[in-house]
């Protein structure tokens, strides 16, 4: 019989399909419920980043097939729920360092909320509280808040010229 | 609360419909910009703004769904004209005016960010969870109308003048917004969307700020009009051709799984 923790092993196997992160490092995976018959029925409860993230049914499938497979397991409910709101400060330390090494950055723990940050478009300020992953200058400044997914933002680093990316806060 | 006492599940899907269509009709209008927007930046912002927004109406089409156990596609695509929510300023297109697109965005982000803020203390769980997160992304589409309205009103001549044409030529159809659907007292008396404090002059005073920064004038109608609009059915043939061409594919194959 599978417990709660093979369960959370396998699914840190699942990568998103859009980050160098696992789902549970991502600290998308809100709940499971294991009901234990001859064989166990699994729930599992997602927290989706942005509502309109393109990956979750990826993430959906491959979480249904991942655990579908494991031995004794007799079938798995997948389901997306709001409460608590996902945030960024639910990453865990591994999956920051994950992002990093790729040029993602993730706002420190209990940070303001990004979306302020667009005031910068404004002012023009050049610079930000977001230091470069690449060469740590904090001659930075937000490019634009909407980048390649939903969940991540542009900055541009003055110092080594290297766009880079910055997971948006938004509670 | 996690059931829907049964007399207010109509009032509820319409007041779901006005939000869920308003959202559907910008988001399609948001992404005529895509691959044409004036800066690389906001073409990926316009796109990102309608794929929030459509992602959005989806949601909350699901949620109607699991009151009345229609399915999602086919109360976005599968009604007759009559049945649909939206407000008549979300109707037409913006003649590819960058101007018109911006000032409508600030609008509209605006009104849509107070209601939701409203739905998210219903007593209805399942809504005013959803409604949580919707807020928060749609704070974002405001503060990038408030950047870009500023940004090109203290612009050069040229764009100061667009953006003023553009406030005079939708301030109009700003009002629409407000229309209250059919049951709203009903829905506000059982705290399924509660009771807020007069949401037009909260409205007025937020979108008056960013004009005036933006040092654009403005005088808002002082009075909301009364009679029937698009929470009510009423449309601009506007919509007509939209929905003609949004539901193409749909009519093809109604039922089909895609």
């Amino acid at each position: 019989m599978p417990t709660r923790e093979d369960i959370l092993e396998q699914l840190r196997t699942i990568p998103d399909p859009e980050m160098p992160i696992s789902i549970v490092d991502l600290g998308i995976i809100e709940q499971i419920d294991l009901t234990k018959g001859s064989k166990t029925r699994v729930s599992i409860s997602i927290l989706p980043t942005f509502v309109g993230c393109p990956a979750l049914p990826m993430i959906e499938e491959q979480v249904r097939e991942k655990i579908g497979k494991m031995v004794g397991v007799e079938s798995v409910d997948v389901r997306f729920v709001f409460d608590p709101p996902w945030s960024v400060d639910r990453i865990t330390q591994a999956g920051r360092e994950s992002l990093k090494a790729h040029g993602v950055t993730v706002p420190e723990r209990g940070s303001r909320l990004a979306v302020h940050g667009t005031a910068q478009l404004t002012t023009q300020l050049r610079t930000s509280a977001v230091p470069c992953p690449f060469c740590n200058s904090t001659s930075t400044y937000l490019e634009s808040p909407f980048g390649p997914t939903r969940c991540r933002m542009i900055y541009y680093c003055e110092a080594c010229k290297n766009s880079f990316e910055h997971l948006k806060r938004l509670a | 609360m996690h059931e829907v006492p049964a007399h207010l599940i109509e009032p509820l899907k319409q007041l779901l419909l006005s939000i869920a269509d308003d959202k559907l009709m910008l988001g399609h209008r948001n992404s005529d910009w895509t691959g044409l927007a004036p800066i690389l930046e906001e073409d990926i912002a316009f796109s990102a703004i309608a794929q929030d927004e459509i992602a959005h109406a989806q949601a909350l089409y699901e949620l109607i769904g699991s009151l009345t156990g229609e399915r999602a596609d086919d109360i976005a695509f599968g009604r007759e004209i009559g049945a649909y929510r939206c407000a008549q300023i979300v109707e037409p297109g913006d003649g590819f005016d960058w101007g018109v697109a911006l000032v409508r965005q600030l609008f509209c982000d605006h009104f849509d960010a107070m209601r939701l803020a409203r739905a998210a203390q219903s007593a209805y769980k399942p809504l005013a969870d959803l409604a949580a997160r919707l807020v928060a992304e749609e704070r974002v589409h405001v503060e990038h109308a408030d950047t870009w309205l500023v940004r090109l009103g203290r612009g050069t001549g040229e764009s100061h003048d667009r953006l003023q044409r553009a406030v005079y030529q939708l301030l109009p159809l700003a009002p629409s917004l407000f229309e209250p659907v059919e049951g709203q007292d009903d829905l506000e008396q059982a705290s399924l969307y509660p009771p807020s404090a007069d949401l037009y002059s909260a409205w007025r005073v937020e979108v008056g700020t960013t004009l005036e920064r933006a040092n654009l004038r403005v005088e808002f109608p002082a009075q909301l009009p009364t009679e029937r609009g698009g929470r009510r059915g009423i449309h601009t043939p506007a919509l007509a051709e939209l929905l003609d061409e949004m539901c193409e594919v749909y009519r093809t194959e109604p039922g089909a799984a895609w």
